[in-house]
């Protein structure tokens, strides 16, 4: 019963930290490009500014499957924190990314469609890597739920070190950062418009945003879950790499999505493939 | 021998045999429906008399000379195949089939085949149970389904000659076939339903029996014959060293020596029916066949026998170098399957690929032989038969409204078809939406790798992880093109009502049967697929079994119901601001018609990705086939050597 209680805890806390994280990230990412940049909570006054907006949608599934969106993005953490096997999970936050990329490609209109179409993309590059990831996770710690891997008594991440490199890689495609944000555009003018929100606005775009949201504490607790003895610590890495992603969004321009998926795939079967194959043959 | 049993294999015998003389539609009709409601019945009989305890054995009374009986039977089959061979001048086909009937005769005439023991003839227990539902119920569903969708079929297509006496005909003697198949206990005896099945699909493929499908039709016929010589010959070493021909005794543990190379040519048998690399293009060529044909070759019978029998042979195999062979193999096929899907635009052969793929799964869970694996195996068989059956059949009846079977042309389809899309949802739901019985069946499968020792358990890992994404590639582009709306015109919407109300009551059972049987999935797993695999395994040490949690069970309804439902409300709700999608202020409309560059007007097309220049269907299809034959020549070379 007390695990049910950090999956309660995650879907009430995650979009805080999420919002605040993403708050720090325009700021960091002002600052690299000389801007001072907007108030840390931001995030926040926009996503409360949107759900007051008038939506307007293109066809009635979009609202529905964007709920559906966040709400297993929630659930995923939920499910994490509350102690479901970890596999499993990596399969719920898949399905939750799906939710997205349906409704998207649902307004049938042709920024939206390749918008959509890139995150299939883009979903298929990094899912190998959490399957993997898990896996590597399980493999280590012998058990197989969040409670019970903080609780093993040893490091799970020096065990891990091609698992640990390739997350920096998938958090870039996760976190839709340049140059894998091949999805989305936060910027105007460019090929795509706004990729798969393009048709989406007020209340749409909140659910989008909020989603993300989870999206990145789910990333934070995937990362406490490498470092598992010590929680703090955890932080400390993710902060770490997420610095990394602002840092090389800042310095790269979008790539195409034949490299994304190559390169992904490239250090997911060599960094995962390898580690996860050095860790039958050696063996625990 | 129980008359339920007797009933179920002779009664569509006989309902064959009589469909071949009745040439009036209306009367053809009555009888397939009150044939297949009866053999439905039958199988729900048998499965409630018989299903509910461990493995009962049946016989036949009387003491007949069995062998000599399946040896007539087995020579009409070949003559059959001769004369089909030689009038469409292909004589790889009567080669092979004569190959089997001169082994078959050497070792009945010479003594060399021991007699049966009459009471140990059929073997059921709850894995038989699970297939006689599966042919039973949905075997049947899609033969009411014919009905309507071959009437449409042949309206579509008229320079098509009608054959449907003997499509009907044959759709029942198929059903016997299977029966018999999964019941059988007694190796030359299911030798004989083996071949039946074989000679079927054969038939049905080549339906049409133009150039192109007669050409399928036969490459299907040499493949499986190939397979069923590959059966003959595991009876033949089996008899030579005189092991028994039951299949219960044979499976009871792993095996070793001699047996194993009987082993192996079985699984070998087992590895063509399923149409795993690198037999799979018989599977692909059946495309071509009218949907039910699909539907049944795919979901219910034919390639599921293959895996029935691997499953059988999976306690024999367990642990030994043929098993893991066997098991790469079907991993192999799994992701070289998966990948080819991805670069396939026709709705029907991403089908036909994701079924190949689910086939490999399975038989890569046979293949490592543990407990936990014969669930998962168990359990994607049940799965598979409902969404698979269902998703073939509802895209027949999509390409008999709107005349395509091509994914780029599904676009709208829930404004244009909005009943038979939540119908294609709840199939895709089944087939692999996240917490869903095959992805239950997914994650089981690498808790269970991640116990496999050795470099073998890491590799299996791999191949499932990326196997795995790219179904939901494939998957994920179908469903954005079905869930896309855009505003149709009252033509448009009329489509829909001229679908048959076959369709509608065998789609709509079937999409039930998938909600059902989601609902039920901890019973069924606690009370039927968990026992089975103990059983079957009861030398193991016994399995963690996955336990279904109720919160589980809420997400797993939710994913399952979500999209369908969704899809029948967005129907009909009407939008009272429903606003245009943005285009850059290039004027777009539902229609796609934009404005250009330089004025005028330009018809914009939204095309799915198909990975081109990164991933090369037809050099991945090649590669797959290359991979598997080496595995597969190695597995019968190593069966010769090892002792």
């Amino acid at each position: 019963m007390n695990t049910a209680i950090y999956g309660l805890l995650f879907v009430v806390l995650a979009p805080l930290f999420g919002g605040l994280l993403a708050g720090v990230d325009r700021r960091v990412s002002a600052r690299m490009q000389s801007r001072i940049g907007p108030p840390l909570l931001q995030p926040f006054y926009d996503v409360g500014k949107l759900l007051q907006k008038t939506t307007r949608q293109v066809n009635p599934v979009a609202g529905p499957l964007l709920l559906g969106h966040v709400v297993f993005m929630a659930a995923t953490g939920a499910l994490l924190l509350g102690g479901t096997d970890l596999i499993f999970v990596a399969f719920v936050f898949a399905l939750a990314a799906l939710f997205l990329i349906l409704a998207a490609g649902s307004a049938n209109s042709p920024y939206s469609f390749t918008g959509a179409e890139r995150e299939l993309i883009v979903l298929l590059a990094s899912e190998p890597f959490f399957i993997l990831m898990m896996a590597g996770i399980c493999k280590v710690s012998g058990v197989s739920t969040f409670g019970d891997v903080l609780a093993y008594p040893q490091w799970v991440a020096p065990q891990l070190p091609g698992i640990l490199i390739a997350f920096l890689i998938v958090a870039t495609i996760k976190l839709r950062k340049s140059p894998f944000d091949i999805s989305t555009s936060h910027h105007p003018h460019q090929e795509l418009v706004s990729g798969l929100t393009t048709d989406m606005s007020g209340r749409l775009l909140a659910y989008v945003e909020v989603a993300h949201w989870y999206e990145s504490a789910i990333l934070c607790a995937f990362m406490v879950l490498l470092f598992n003895r010590s929680w703090p610590i955890g932080l400390v890495a993710f902060g770490i790499a997420y610095a990394l992603e602002v840092l090389v969004d800042n310095s790269t321009s979008r790539a195409k999505w034949q490299l994304v998926l190559r390169s992904t795939w490239a250090a997911t079967l060599v960094l995962c493939g390898g580690n996860v194959l050095a860790l039958f043959v050696i063996g625990r | 021998m129980s008359s339920l049993l007797a009933f179920l294999i002779a009664f569509p015998l006989a309902v064959a045999v009589v469909l071949l003389f009745v040439t009036r539609a209306a009367v053809r009709n009555l009888i397939v429906i009150a044939a297949s409601v009866a053999v439905a019945a039958a199988s729900i009989a048998m499965a409630v008399t018989f299903g509910n305890g461990n493995a009962i054995f049946f016989g036949l009374p009387g003491n007949l000379a069995l062998g000599h009986s399946l040896l007539v039977v087995e020579a009409v089959m070949t003559t059959f195949v001769v004369v089909v061979g030689l009038r469409s001048r292909r004589f790889l086909a009567p080669l092979l089939a004569l190959t089997q009937l001169g082994l078959m005769g050497f070792m009945d005439l010479t003594g060399r085949l021991p007699e049966p023991d009459l009471g140990r003839l059929f073997w059921f227990d709850r894995l038989s149970m699970i297939m006689v539902l599966i042919i039973g119920v949905i075997g049947t569903l899609i033969c009411l389904n014919a009905i309507g969708y071959m009437r449409d079929y042949h309206r579509s297509s008229p320079m098509i000659r009608g054959r449907r006496t003997v499509f009907f005909s044959v759709l029942f003697l198929f059903l016997a076939g299977m029966f018999g198949l999964v019941v059988a206990n007694d190796l030359p005896l299911m030798l004989v339903f083996w071949e039946v099945t074989t000679l079927c699909s054969f038939v049905l493929i080549g339906y049409t029996r133009t150039e192109e499908t007669v050409g399928y039709a036969f490459n299907a016929l040499n493949m499986n014959l190939l397979g069923g010589l590959g059966f003959a010959a595991a009876i033949a070493v089996l008899a030579n060293q005189n092991a028994s021909l039951e299949l219960d005794k044979l499976t009871a543990g792993p095996v070793s020596g001699i047996v194993l190379l009987a082993v192996a040519l079985l699984a070998f048998a087992g590895i063509t029916k399923s149409a795993q690399m690198p037999f799979s293009s018989w599977l692909l060529g059946a495309m071509y066949a009218p949907s039910p044909t699909s539907a049944l070759l795919h979901s219910s019978t034919m390639v599921k026998a293959g895996v029935f029998l691997l499953l059988r042979l999976s306690p024999a195999m367990s642990g030994t170098n043929v098993g893991y062979l066997v098991a790469f193999v079907g991993l192999l096929t799994f992701l070289f399957a998966s990948l080819v899907a991805c670069t396939e635009q026709n709705t029907k052969k991403v089908l036909a690929y994701s079924t190949i793929g689910s086939l490999g799964l399975i038989g890569g869970c046979a293949g490592i032989g543990t407990p936990e694996l014969a669930w998962v195996g168990v359990m994607i068989i049940i799965f598979h038969a409902l969404a698979k059956g269902l998703l073939f059949l509802v895209v027949g009846t999509i390409e008999n409204r709107l005349y395509t079977k091509d994914m780029e042309n599904f676009d709208t389809l829930l404004s244009r078809l909005p009943l038979v899309s939540a119908l294609a949802l709840t199939g895709i739901a089944g087939m692999f939406i996240a917490p869903f019985g095959i992805v239950v069946a997914k994650w089981t499968a690498i808790k269970a790798f991640l116990l496999v020792p050795g470099p073998q358990g890491a590799l299996m890992l791999v191949i499932m992880a990326f196997g795995s994404s790219l179904t939901i590639f494939y998957w994920g582009k179908l469903l954005i093109k079905i869930l896309s709306m855009k505003k149709v015109s009252d033509y448009e919407r009329s489509i829909e009502r001229r679908v048959s109300r076959y369709e509608w009551l065998t789609e709509g059972a079937l999409a039930a049967g998938v909600v059902v049987v989601t609902l039920f999935l901890g019973v069924i797993s606690d009370k039927v697929v968990i026992p089975y695999a103990q059983s079957a395994f009861p030398k193991a040490t016994p399995g963690i079994f996955l336990h279904i949690e109720p919160g589980m069970l809420i997400v797993m309804m939710a994913a399952v119901l979500f999209l369908p439902v969704l899809a029948i409300w967005a129907s009909r709700h009407v939008m009272s601001d429903e606003a245009d999608f943005y285009s850059s202020g290039r004027g777009g409309n539902a229609d796609h018609v934009m404005g250009a560059a330089l004025g005028g007007a330009r018809t914009v097309t939204l095309r799915n990705y198909y990975l081109e220049g990164v991933i090369d269907g037809g050099l991945m299809f090649r590669v797959g086939t290359t991979a598997c034959a080496a595995l597969l020549v190695t597995m019968v070379a190593y069966g010769m050597v090892v002792r």
